[in-house]
């Protein structure tokens, strides 16, 4: 299947982007890879009458460190993440997590901005910049502001984003050195949509405890009462697989089928299994 | 035979790989012709609707053709000796209903493929929507909207099968083992789709009409009729084509339209398909439902089986042999290599609101396969002993041979037990037995499955008389022709997209005549520089192509010695021709050198004989009911108790082809065979929902395996030559996919304790498994 | 239409497209480059793979116009080169290609395996090919190949 026509420009600038995408009265739409956008243009199930390319804005390429965080621009690519190009704030997790995102070829070009942006409920970044309790910077025309990435997805391809506004960077705060994770993504094939993702995260350090589950019918799932079972320690399974029994049947917003509800505790428990062995 | 690497038995590399190496295949899509429009079909979004109208766009005029704009296309009608069995007509472009989600209503043209798609969105259908016939055993007997109007029901065939006395083997059974078995919807999905390009040759009056296709000839006869056109003003070619497996073996709408297209326009049409395309409208495959019982004695001896078998088959049947042939293979195939003497099956093919139904490698014989396996694994645990000796017990002894089974297969050789004992040999059945016992540090739990079955191929007239075919593929040609410089060109009927005949036949004449194969073409594929021939399908090309090149080399070598005698100067009888030379007594003379005589030397050609060294030949195999390959597979699975998701560990295969010709190739065979078997067993799938609407429309729902969740697939030989053949040679191409779901299912079986009875076995379906087990068994 | 220039296979190109032909597209109709195949344009099967700026993309999932001033290459652009001339020699040798739909992309994604050094092993090299789809082979004599491919470089570099 081939797109349907469209327009096409690529801004100079962030500011000029958001102008664009800000003139554009919701037929506009940004595109940095392209690797979901295209895909869904291709089968003709998205048509925007605009295309404002920010694969190659400057301001979306940074990559910078302080002492406390990372801070990621929204165009760095899953492979520079995958291939440790880029700091890490992470102790490995979001390498591990780019890799099993896709195949090669998709992440030379997709985005973390894209993936947080777009929102698509099997989706890594999502649930693992929740996990790590990132903030992404996004621009608009009245300016910049900032949103938690936990509860930046508000649904299945529904986001806090403003119609007119563009993810710009990603700040990550860095895990101690003796934090711990756990990534489990449970998929039939190497490469495919998640069917379950668990990710968790102890830093005691920072007093971080935290488990989110992608792949999750809706928006990523921060798991509250397993994450307090995981900050206690997490090495009672029993407790566990209550704790995440009662997050996933007080989770209002969406509805698991028996399948499902057990695959997500399976993977949560493993993820947590990692974190205390 | 002496191996001088070039000839029979030579892993001989392939010819065909040079161009594809560097890209310069060329595939339907490749081609380029000036001022070429591209065509996008409008399509159903409804599984069962009538036409009220279509509105097209004033501005499109010219542009849309719709079944009333090219009156001159006929229907494409299956025409069968089958009793009983119903043939519906279809049109190639729908005119006042359309049966199934994807149907093809109106060709769109525009400059490009982009274009025309907008084109076609811009054209406004009117739909009466009707119910859809979705589920094939409970809509079989009739249905609210049946799929064809004024039928009673929605069967297209029934039939019976029996052989022996089946209530006798119930009466003398001392355990019954039933079960309901089913193989989901699929596709083929070769990584290539399907494409025509179509144009009007002024200078040949001709229309040449390109085609992704593994039958170039026999579409070419379709078109014919189709079309009210001559033969001899229609050629049909089939370039490079990426990958066939069976889909690719029957006649489509499209390219009757884009030929018809093609006549009434002045440039050239092509289409391509897309992958959404191709899940919906390119043959459908599998889908079968089974209910079996074998009656059994203590030993786990299968005294009879009595089951039946629903093909859901679709909305058409795809010409020539329409959707018959797979039930009636299942069924003939489900008493698998066993001497099972007391039979009863009910084979119906039902007709429902989805894709056509066609062949796709193994055809009706993955699924028997999958059915026969599991109920022998059953019978096994029933009587408390072990699958691989139930299985042999059972098995057709080569002592029994040839053996013609309940089923009416005609075993010719082979040594069945065997190959079951090889397969155990290669998969190191003590080694996965202890990793089994050990349990895996995971909690994944180990199992090893076996499935064994026979493989009918090169079946000739006979066969396809039996089954009702008004089409037979019984025989293959090949016309040989030695060039003025000695080179050969070997020019057949039969298809080549992947399975290295350009090689491989060309080792067989290499055999025959000592011409160095880098001195041999092998021209297919095209109607235009090759004798009528069948195609490539069915397990068949090598045995009835490369017969018909034996024996047209064969006819060669007698005229080049007869030339070479004369040369020569001595007895016809005293001269051999060998190496690329004829040698007599005194002497010898290079192929090349009578090459030379007998196009631009006539002058030296002995009395009565003429010029040019240019033979053609049919051939078809000694045996028309086929000769079979066999193997048995054996897997060995993890499956993750909690998540039910299954990895294949180990995958052997232990087969008996005959005479292989090119080992190289024949094993690239079963590994491709087998990972699309494992592609049925664990992953492909074509849900429908209760409107008829496919729920697998792109690769992300539609899952393949890809070589990440494989193992390296180990292989075994045994060789019992054919006695019906050139060279002892059987049919293999399809082997490779019929087992995979039977042994996979089987080692879950055994890794678990709980049965899964369908493909794919997803997750879901092995956890349901385990559930229903569960609460079957006493805490 | 856009105008946007490419250094193709080493050449300086230079052509107006429409926006939303597919790089895929462009190579295949414009540049009569067509050993670049599609498969299924929506990124899965990985039959469209080219280098765009030395790294492997899904040419169906790139715009044309969005490779302004960059490198591109395809199947037809390796001449020359050693890593690709050593996966072909042992591509023929291992038998790892049947109707030939699926291989210049594998060719070229496995090229980036080795020169990424992650072409060490038949698992990592499995992994590496996840995302290209082969529907004859079965997969085995490709990462055969591949593994041999890979050792000749080694022994290449290490010589």
């Amino acid at each position: 299947m081939k797109a349907p026509d469209f327009d096409y420009v690529r801004p100079h600038s962030l500011g000029e982007a958001v102008g664009l995408l800000a003139a554009g009265a919701g037929e506009a739409r940004v595109v940095a890879g392209g690797q979901s956008l295209l895909a869904l243009m291709n089968l003709r199930m998205a048509a925007p009458a605009l295309l404002i390319d920010i694969a190659r804005l400057p301001e979306l390429a940074i990559a910078t460190e302080d002492g406390e965080a990372v801070t990621l621009g929204a165009g760095v690519t899953h492979a520079m993440i995958e291939d440790g190009r880029v700091p890490d704030p992470s102790q490995g997790l979001m390498a591990r997590a780019a890799l099993s995102l896709g195949y090669r070829a998709i992440r030379n070009r997709g985005t973390i901005g894209g993936s947080l942006a777009l929102a698509d409920p099997a989706a890594e970044w999502p649930a693992v910049l929740a996990a790590l309790g990132a903030e992404a910077s996004v621009r608009g025309p009245g300016g910049r502001r900032s949103l938690k990435c936990a509860g930046f997805a508000t649904g299945i391809y529904e986001t806090q984003l403003a119609e007119d506004e563009i993810v710009e960077s990603i700040r990550i705060p860095k895990l101690s050195a003796d934090a711990r994770w756990g990534y489990v993504k449970l998929a039939r094939k190497s490469g495919e949509f998640a069917t379950a993702l668990a990710v968790a995260v102890a830093d005691r350090a920072q007093g971080r405890f935290q488990i989110v589950l992608g792949a999750a019918n809706g928006a990523p799932l921060a798991l509250d009462q397993a994450s307090r079972a995981l900050a206690s320690g997490g090495g009672n399974l029993d407790a566990m697989r209550a704790a995440v029994a009662s997050d996933l049947d007080r989770a209002a917003d969406r509805h698991f089928d028996e399948f499902q509800r057990n695959l997500h505790i399976v993977a949560v428990l493993r993820a947590v299994r990692q974190v205390t062995p | 035979m002496p191996d001088d690497g070039f000839g029979i038995g030579a892993s001989l590399l392939r010819r065909e790989d040079e161009r594809h190496l560097h890209g310069r295949g060329e595939f339907v899509p490749d081609i380029k012709l000036p001022g070429t429009m591209e065509v996008a079909f409008l399509r159903s979004p409804h599984a069962h609707a009538r036409i009220r109208g279509v509105a097209v766009p004033p501005a499109a005029k010219g542009r849309v053709f719709t079944a009333a704009d090219l009156p001159r296309v006929k229907p494409i009608r299956v025409v069968t000796q089958a009793a009983g069995a119903k043939s519906p007509p279809w049109p190639p472009l729908a005119t006042d209903k359309v049966r199934y989600v994807g149907e093809a209503i109106a060709a769109c043209l525009a400059p490009t493929r982009a274009e025309a798609e907008d084109l076609a969105a811009a054209v406004a259908v009117d739909y009466e929507v009707l119910d859809a016939v979705v589920l094939a055993p409970r809509d079989m007997r009739g249905s609210r909207h049946p799929v064809h109007d004024g039928w009673g029901d929605n069967l297209y065939s029934e039939r019976v099968f029996e052989g022996g006395d089946i209530a006798a083997a119930a009466r003398a059974a001392e355990l019954t083992v039933s079960r309901e078995y089913r193989m989901n919807r699929q596709s083929g999905a070769p990584l290539e789709g399907r494409a025509v390009l179509a144009y009007r040759d002024w200078r040949l009056d001709e229309i040449v009409v390109y085609a992704s296709t593994q039958t170039p000839h026999t579409v070419r006869v379709a078109l014919g009729e189709c079309l009210d056109l001559d033969l001899r003003r229609l050629r049909v070619v089939a370039p490079d084509v990426g990958g066939g497996f069976g889909p690719k073996a029957r006649l489509y709408p499209e390219e009757i339209i884009l030929a018809a297209l093609a006549l009434e326009l002045d440039h050239p049409v092509r289409w391509v398909e897309d992958r959404g395309e191709h899940l919906l409208t390119s043959a459908h495959t599998r889908d079968h439902h089974y209910k079996v019982t074998a009656y059994a004695d203590r030993e786990g001896r299968v005294l009879g089986v009595d089951a039946e078998i629903v093909v859901d088959a679709g909305a058409y049947g795809l010409w020539p042999q329409g959707p018959y042939q797979e039930a009636a293979m299942a069924a003939r195939n489900l008493p698998g290599p066993y001497t099972i003497a007391n039979y009863r099956c009910r084979a119906s093919t039902v007709a429902t609101n989805k894709a056509p139904m066609g062949p796709y490698r193994g055809v009706g014989r993955p699924g028997a396969c999958f059915a026969i396996e599991r109920t022998i694994d059953e019978v096994a645990r029933a009587v408390g002993r072990d699958p691989v000796e139930v299985r042999m017990l059972n098995m057709v002894r080569p002592e029994e041979m040839p053996f013609t089974t309940v089923g009416g297969m005609r075993f010719d050789n082979g040594n069945y037990p065997g190959s079951v004992r090889l397969c155990a040999e290669l998969l190191d059945l003590p080694a996965a037995r202890a990793r089994q016992q050990r349990g895996e540090p995971d909690g994944r739990l180990v199992g090893v499955g076996f499935a064994s079955f026979a493989e009918q191929t090169a079946h000739g007239a006979a066969e396809f008389v039996s089954r009702g075919a008004s089409i037979v593929p019984g025989f293959e040609s090949c016309t040989a022709r030695i060039l003025p410089d000695g080179s050969l060109v070997l020019m057949v009927g039969i298809q080549s997209h992947g399975q290295g005949l350009e090689t491989a036949l060309s080792q067989i004449a290499h055999h025959e005549l000592g011409i160095d194969p880098a001195r041999i073409a092998v021209r297919h594929g095209d109607t235009e520089s090759t004798a009528f021939g069948f195609g490539t399908f069915a397990s068949r090309s090598m045995v009835m192509s490369g017969g018909a090149v034996a024996r047209a080399s064969r006819m060669l070598r007698d005229k080049l010695c007869q030339i070479g005698a004369h040369l020569l100067q001595c007895d016809v009888a005293a001269v051999q021709c060998a190496d690329g030379v004829v040698r007599g007594p005194q002497g010898s003379v290079t192929i090349a050198e009578i090459a030379t005589v007998a196009h631009l030397r006539m002058d030296g050609l002995p009395p009565g004989v003429d010029p040019l060294l240019d033979m053609t030949a049919t051939y078809e195999p000694g045996i028309g009911t086929g000769v079979f390959s066999y193997a048995t597979h054996g897997a060995v699975v993890a499956v993750d108790p909690e998540t039910g998701f299954v990895e294949l560990l180990d995958f052997a295969v232990a087969e008996d082809c005959g005479t292989m010709v090119n080992p190289m190739i024949v094993e690239g065979q079963i590994r491709g065979g087998v990972v699309q078997g494992i592609g049925t067993a664990l992953y492909e799938e074509i849900p429908y929902d209760e409107q008829g609407q496919p729920l697998a429309g792109t690769l992300a729902d539609y899952l393949m395996p890809g070589a990440a969740e494989l193992p390296a697939i180990k292989i075994g030989h045994l060789h019992t030559p054919a006695t019906a053949t050139e060279y002892g040679m059987k049919g293999m191409g399809e082997g490779g996919a019929v087992a995979p779901p039977a042994a996979i299912a089987n080692a879950v079986r055994d890794a678990l304790g709980a049965e899964v009875n369908e493909t794919p076995i997803t997750p879901r379906r092995v956890l349901a498994a385990i559930n229903k087990a569960r609460e079957t068994t006493p805490s | 239409m856009t105008a946007i220039r490419l250094r193709l296979n080493g050449v300086e190109v230079a052509k107006d497209v429409a926006a939303r032909t597919s790089l895929a597209d462009y190579l295949r109709e414009r540049r009569n480059l067509t050993g670049t195949h599609l498969g299924c344009e929506h990124g899965v099967c990985g039959a469209c793979t080219v280098l765009v700026a030395g790294e492997p993309v899904r040419s169906c999932l790139t715009l044309a116009v969005a490779c302004d001033g960059w490198q591109v290459q395809t199947i037809e652009g390796f001449s020359g080169d050693p890593v690709m001339a050593a996966l072909r020699d042992a591509f023929h040798r291992r038998h790892g290609l049947q109707c030939g739909f699926c291989t210049p992309a594998m060719l070229i994604t496995a090229r980036d395996l080795i020169r990424r050094g992650k072409a060490g092993s038949e698992a990592e090299i499995r992994q590496g090919l996840a995302g290209n789809l082969c529907r004859c082979t079965g997969y085995t004599n490709i990462v055969a190949a591949v593994l041999d491919a890979a050792a000749t470089q080694g022994a290449r570099d290490a010589g």
